[in-house]
């Protein structure tokens, strides 16, 4: 204590935590939050009652470990992935059986992703029952929405990656789907392959869309997400 | 009278365009233009102008060398060749109008069809050998491309759907 004591009077640790050591205060104790960017998404009060499992089954949170896990993993597998036509499959083939533990961190991805599509799916079912959707958290139930497709989006264009027959007529027919939009159908499916067939281009964009695009919106979304449930009256 | 003449003075000078008024709106306009505009280019920029994709216009034979009462799949154009016993030829799409699965050939029939049949594994649409649908999802025909001679071989135009009173080729 007396080392910590020390070491909070250095210029280094003034410089890094804004707040005075050692605490005396109840302001004191506030400001150890509020200075914080790390803790200060924390609210200033929460009832007891909403800390317990059976209030939320704790499953936003859940969803955001996993969401976590699946950036770790992810970020692991692209240095042992190419997104080019001959390499994507081989790349695949090598992680699952020539790389150290690379079996384990591609089933890791690839559970933790099916855990997420069923635990974001459950958060959004238990918000629902609980009529925590109704005003005023109206707006954060749509940022949810927004949330859940993202991650359905992501399940979707990380699937194309491995480049097996699976990924290709997953694909075909999901892009086939999206070709019966009114309108636009046409066109959005040729941007989203970058051309008529599944090939180069499709597996790119793909990756792109799967390794920057999406988790880019999620990260943003997902932090909007938690400051809009400070703002609009805590969980519920 | 005068209240009126004043409200009217109001509202006159709340719809003159001033300087500051004149540059709010030019600037509005201003970025509304670059903001089009780079939704425009961008859009154009995801648009590949090359694309190296299988050509659409495809060569098979010679005719002689073709058997009668044949099938032959081209892959690459995934399209099914047909050499009927009267020495008609025609084209038929192998693409599942579905969703866009490649069908399989099956000269033995399929699923209580004694006669040749052709089936999509990822829904199970089922059609005749003409490509009509014996059996959904699919809703409606495979596409029937036009078939020419040239010399002695058979010209397959992928790019040009012909109806089926056009599709057969007498040779």
């Amino acid at each position: 204590m007396k080392i910590l004591n020390n070491l909070a009077k250095t210029k280094f640790w003034q410089s890094v935590f804004r707040t005075k050591l050692p605490l005396s205060t109840n302001l004191d104790r506030s400001l150890v939050i509020f200075n914080s960017l790390t803790l200060h998404i924390h609210p200033v009060k929460v009832r007891l009652r909403a800390i317990k499992f059976s209030y939320t089954f704790y499953l936003g949170m859940i969803s955001f470990f996993l969401f976590f896990v699946l950036i770790v993993t992810g970020v692991l597998l692209m240095l042992y992935y190419q997104p080019a036509i001959p390499h994507a499959y081989r790349n695949m083939k090598d992680l699952e059986y020539v790389v150290s533990n690379g079996s384990f961190l591609r089933n890791m991805h690839r559970w933790s992703a099916h855990l997420m599509v069923i635990s974001v799916f459950l958060h959004m079912l238990r918000v629902f029952y609980k009529g925590a959707y109704k005003p005023p958290r109206e707006f954060n139930w749509i940022i949810g929405i927004v949330l859940l497709v993202s991650t359905l989006l992501l399940s979707y264009t990380g699937y194309l990656l491995p480049y097996d027959q699976l990924s290709y007529w997953a694909v075909t027919v999901g892009t086939n789907i999206v070709q019966y939009i009114p309108v636009a159908g046409k066109e959005i499916r040729f941007l989203l392959l970058g051309g008529n067939e599944i090939g180069e281009y499709t597996l790119v964009r793909f990756y792109v869309l799967h390794c920057v695009v999406l988790p880019l919106v999620m990260i943003l979304l997902i932090a909007f997400h938690f400051w809009r449930i400070r703002k609009d009256g805590g969980l519920l | 009278m005068e209240k009126n003449n004043s409200g009217m003075k109001k509202s006159n000078s709340e719809n003159k365009i001033n300087r500051r008024k004149f540059l709010i709106s030019l600037g509005n306009t201003a970025t509304g233009i670059v903001v089009l505009g780079g939704i425009g280019v961008t859009f154009e920029y995801l648009t590949p102008n090359v694309l190296l994709e299988i050509p659409k216009v495809f060569k098979i034979g010679p005719i002689n060398s073709i058997q009668p009462n044949s099938v032959i799949f081209e892959p690459e154009q995934r399209t099914f060749v047909v050499r009927e016993e009267q020495g008609s030829f025609y084209a038929l799409s192998a693409v599942c109008t579905h969703l866009g699965c490649t069908t399989k050939w099956n000269d033995i029939g399929a699923a209580g069809n004694s006669a040749a049949v052709i089936s999509c594994p990822c829904h199970g649409s089922l059609f005749n050998k003409y490509g009509e649908v014996l059996q959904g999802p699919a809703p409606r025909t495979l596409d029937k491309y036009r078939v020419q001679l040239e010399d002695d071989k058979l010209v397959i135009n992928t790019g040009e759907k012909v109806s089926e009173d056009e599709m057969i080729l007498k040779v």
